[in-house]
């Protein structure tokens, strides 16, 4: 791990495996969206298990959830 | 942390368009807040009316049965709940319990009817004879019109004064612009919270149509109510690309699917002046309302080489 770069745990649901990302340190979870190729208005940020706005900056070892919801279902 | 402009919690939301972050707590208010706004400023039910609402299982019907099971409760109103089973393998099956046990939960009658029972035919068998046969048609025409006219129907039988279906701002706009894109001027013109009065059409209502998709996700969530997240197998076409434009749209640009709506319910009364006025007939085949000699449903249906199998659709016992 480079200096200034953290580790996160993402799980994006309806995809089945969890995989390592590793991001810049303060990193807001808008950003690991972007990174990811994912739209922030088309899912819900669940932070180590708590729903947060996307402007939340991740730690080293956070767990993040992606529920995509808006699906036109 | 960022937290919540109104109390001060840790924020669940950021409201991108309105500058500001609300809690869980906050949101949800907010959300409830709406809905009775929109349900009182466009007189969507009366007191004492009776009203079926259409539920699917997924976060937007579901979420709309508790607002109005709530909402009902206060004005004296009667809820029953219509849920349309198409026949969509490995998608509808998983639903339709979600939305069962939700209606039990509340306390709200609850009436499956599907395309099987209908047609003689589910979505799925529609969509294999459509492309056999060539009809250049895809899933979401067939599923939209027949479900529209299952609903209508199932609505009357139950005799409701209304029909509310949980069409959230998303919906509205994406419908919006494919009509643009499609300038089918008669279909733009009848979007709206409610549907024009027609003889032989329940009213329809759409409590949710202020309301983004994405924060009647959080609602659903956040209030712990069971639903169904699953995408259903037929999504994609012109639809799924509208949705993905406005999103990019809504991203770069916050307020942009308001502004849309907005823009659109201004013009909406001075398109009323442009509306062919045509007369409401019964379809031959169905008695359901429509303007020529076939509905629209019963139209599809012939060129599939189907028909209307079964003409009443509820009978008593609910699930
Ligand atoms: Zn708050
Ligand atoms: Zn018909």
């Amino acid at each position: 791990m480079r200096l200034g770069e953290i580790t996160v745990k993402v799980r994006v649901i309806g995809q089945r495996a969890t995989r390592k990302v590793r991001v810049a340190q303060k990193t807001r979870a808008a950003d690991l969206l972007n990174q990811l190729g994912l739209n922030r208005e088309t899912v819900v940020v669940r932070l180590n298990g708590k729903i947060v706005a996307e402007e939340e900056r991740l730690a080293d070892g956070d767990s993040v959830e992606i529920l995509p919801v808006v699906t036109g279902g | 942390m960022t937290k919540c402009t109104f109390c001060g919690r840790r924020a669940a939301y950021h409201r991108r368009y309105a500058g500001v972050f609300l809690c869980d707590r906050c949101m949800i208010r907010s959300v409830e807040r709406r809905f009775r706004r929109s349900m009182g400023e466009h007189r969507l039910v009366s007191p004492g009316e009776r009203v079926a609402v259409a539920v699917s299982g997924g976060k937007d019907s579901v979420a709309c049965m508790h607002l109005l099971a709530d909402y009902c409760r206060r004005k004296n109103c009667e809820l029953v709940a219509v849920t349309v089973d198409e026949g969509i393998r490995g998608y509808r099956e998983e639903s339709l319990p979600i939305a069962r046990e939700n209606a039990k939960q509340l306390g709200v009658e609850h009436f499956v009817v599907s395309f099987e029972q209908a047609f003689g035919a589910t979505l799925d068998q529609i969509t294999t004879l459509a492309r056999r046969k060539g009809t250049g048609l895809n899933p979401c025409t067939y599923c939209g019109v027949m479900r529209r006219s299952l609903l209508n129907q199932a609505a009357r039988e139950l005799d409701a004064d209304k029909l509310a279906t949980a069409h959230n701002l998303d919906d509205e706009v994406q419908a919006i612009m494919l009509n643009y894109v499609r300038a089918d001027f008669s279909r733009l013109y009848r979007l709206g919270p409610s549907y024009p009065p027609r003889e032989g059409f329940v009213p329809r209502v759409k409590p949710l149509r202020g309301i983004p998709e994405k924060e009647v996700a959080l609602y659903a969530l956040l209030k712990g109510i069971k639903v169904h997240l699953g995408v259903c197998p037929y999504v994609g076409g012109i639809h799924a690309e509208i949705r993905e434009f406005l999103n990019r749209l809504e991203a770069n640009h916050p307020n942009s699917k308001f502004m849309i709506l907005r823009m659109f319910d201004r013009m909406r009364p001075h398109l009323a002046e442009a509306m062919p006025e045509f007369e409401m007939r019964r379809c031959e085949v169905c008695g359901e309302p429509t303007s020529s000699t076939l509905c629209k449903s019963c139209e599809l249906l012939r060129g599939l080489g189907l028909g209307r199998k079964q003409k009443t659709l509820i009978s008593t016992k609910s699930t």
